[in-house]
């Protein structure tokens, strides 16, 4: 009897610990800094890890998170499901590689171009979700995706078709010039930070409020006076811009690009890493990322069992935890 | 001139009739029922005048203004909030946030005010919270701001609907059978609740099929049958009209 009193006392005690701890993280101050304790962290993460080989995967992981926060602005805070989300990162890609190999742009109005262009085209398909709703919408952008990849195959004089844009150069801003894994590791670092701040700016104004309304209940939106096609098509633009800044950054670190960079398998797991991760909230897409990008690498040596391996992560997962390992609340089935 | 002008509004769907040629008008400031058997149209008469669908004929006037056919985020703009019959609060969301987002319409923030002009929205941003909270604690909600929507109990959750609703300041607030599901008390506090709206100059509109509580809180009531406008009058002249009783209850000559 006394055990389980004991015992109790214990949960309860490590209950309350939990508690403590979640209202810590409420405090702004600890939140301020906690916030510079992972920027310090990361920014000496290079002299930590020695090995190149780390740092590549590293460099990839912070790629997939630029994706994957855009996407869950799409997915997550608006519920909108896109299934061609690899096609603006292709569209972001392209853009760099051949406006750096064919018309010598500089990087950096390169990595803006990208991302305006993503979101030119990010508008574009979100137009119809004026019309097309659901499923249906979701098939389209599967549609957008497939058509993206089979123009660069196709159209061998722009894109160099299968073969793909090679011998990029190295970028350079400001005179820094991006050679090493290390130096990626900042540039990407950097860019992943301002994804971070703008994204919560937005999602702390009415704008990511708005979102989240139209995907609690659209109709009901409409009635508190939001336009909600046109903050489909925003939220859209938005998203799709981060996906197009990814690509810029692909093709500078991997110097080639081809079509197979962006097949539909690519949309798949940027929105299984959402999905892992956590949708709804800004930072826990990142979880997703790192879990299956290590899980990725750690079963190399199986690699033709990737996709059965993702598949099992995925269902463990959401077994456990259906709204994801730090999704809110309303993914809970 | 009335807040409000509804000129022989007439809605089809397809062959069916759902609304004829109604005509009412609503007075600044007044407590307006409308009440009618099942089908007889009420919720379609508030739908279109909320801009969820565009009536077929006649036209809406409000403050001078015809707003007939806007889309629905237009006419909130405009001052016209309301609430639904089957409850639509965003159950996943805060308390706050709910409130926050039904201020949607009166936040002046643009996207380059959300990125350039941070010190602007974020002044913004607490002058709206400021406001939310005020709402919450006339409804007595303050307290639970932080609890995600769909914990509340049922009847706390219609006053939060309302509560979103009221909180962009609106000229007139349409209730969609605000009773549906509640227990005496609770309508009871609803009872309060929408005579405080009324002092603090809201003109509210409720549809509602509970007659103890329409009689005690509407002035004046408008009867529908059969998408036709039946009748119109005072609570008390209402009751005891033969012709009400008789669509409500049946005709003594057919017993």
């Amino acid at each position: 009897m006394q055990n389980i009193e004991q015992r109790s006392d214990k949960h309860e005690s490590t209950f309350n610990n939990i508690i403590k701890f979640k209202s810590l993280l409420e405090n702004q101050v600890y939140k301020k800094i906690a916030y510079i304790l992972l920027l310090l962290f990361s920014v000496f993460l290079p002299n930590i890890v020695n090995n190149m080989y780390y740092m590549g995967i590293i460099n990839y992981m912070i790629l997939y998170a630029i994706l994957c926060m855009g996407l869950n602005l799409i997915l997550g805070y608006t519920g909108l499901l896109s299934l061609g989300h690899a096609a603006f990162y292709g569209l972001g890609g392209y853009t760099t590689a051949i406006l750096i190999t064919r018309y010598d742009f500089g990087f950096l109005p390169c990595l803006i171009l990208s991302g305006i262009i993503a979101l030119l085209f990010g508008i574009l398909l979100g137009l119809p979700t004026r019309k097309v709703r659901g499923d249906y919408f979701c098939l389209l952008t599967i549609a957008f995706g497939e058509i993206f990849r089979l123009v660069a195959q196709a159209w061998i004089d722009f894109t160099n078709g299968a073969m793909g844009i090679v011998g990029i150069p190295i970028p350079q801003i400001f005179g820094w010039s991006i050679r090493t894994e290390t130096d990626f590791y900042y540039l990407g670092l950097i860019l992943l930070t301002f994804t971070f701040i703008t994204l919560s700016l937005l999602v702390n104004s009415k704008f990511g409020r708005a979102f989240i309304a139209i995907r609690e209940d659209e109709l009901a939106a409409s009635v508190m006076g939001i336009n909600t096609a046109v903050y489909k098509i925003i939220v859209f633009g938005i998203g799709c811009f981060y996906a197009g800044l990814a690509g810029s950054y692909l093709a500078v670190y991997q110097t080639t690009i081809t079509p197979s960079n962006f097949r539909l398998e690519e949309s798949c797991l940027m929105i299984i890493m959402v999905i892992v991760g956590g949708m709804g909230s800004l930072l826990a897409p990142i979880a997703g990322v790192v879990v299956m990008t290590i899980a990725t690498e750690y079963f190399r040596d199986i690699a033709e069992y990737r996709m059965l391996i993702i598949g099992v992560i995925m269902v463990t997962v959401l077994l456990f935890r259906p709204q994801g390992i730090f999704g809110t609340s309303a993914f809970k089935s | 001139m009335s807040l409000l002008a509804a000129k022989t509004i007439g809605k089809k769907f397809g062959g069916v009739i759902a609304l004829n040629d109604v005509s009412l008008n609503v007075e600044q400031g007044e407590i307006i029922g409308m009440i009618g058997p099942n089908g007889s149209g009420k919720t379609t008469f508030i739908n279109n005048l909320s801009g969820l669908y565009a009536p077929t004929t006649g036209q809406f006037i409000f403050n001078g203004e015809n707003i007939t056919g806007l889309a629905a985020h237009v006419i909130t703009g405009k001052g016209i909030s309301r609430t639904f019959q089957n409850l639509r609060v965003f159950p996943n969301i805060s308390v706050l946030e709910n409130v926050l987002i039904g201020l949607h319409c009166r936040i002046d923030v643009s996207l380059w005010d959300v990125y350039f002009g941070f010190v602007k929205t974020r002044k913004i941003e607490k002058q709206a919270r400021e406001k939310a909270m005020d709402v919450l604690a006339i409804a007595d909600l303050a307290s639970r701001k932080n609890d995600l929507a769909k914990n509340l109990p049922y009847g706390k959750q219609r006053l939060l609907e309302i509560c979103r609703a009221i909180v962009s300041d609106p000229h007139l607030l349409l209730l969609d059978e605000p009773c549906a599901g509640m227990n005496p008390v609770e309508m009871d506090d609803l009872a309060k609740f929408i005579r405080i709206l009324q002092k603090k100059g809201i003109t509210v509109f409720v549809i509602e099929h509970n007659m103890r509580f329409i009689m005690s809180v509407a002035e004046r009531i408008v009867v529908l049958a059969n998408g036709s406008k039946f009748q119109e009058g005072t609570p008390a002249q209402i009751q005891n009209d033969k012709k009400v009783q008789a669509i409500y209850l049946g005709d003594e000559g057919e017993l």
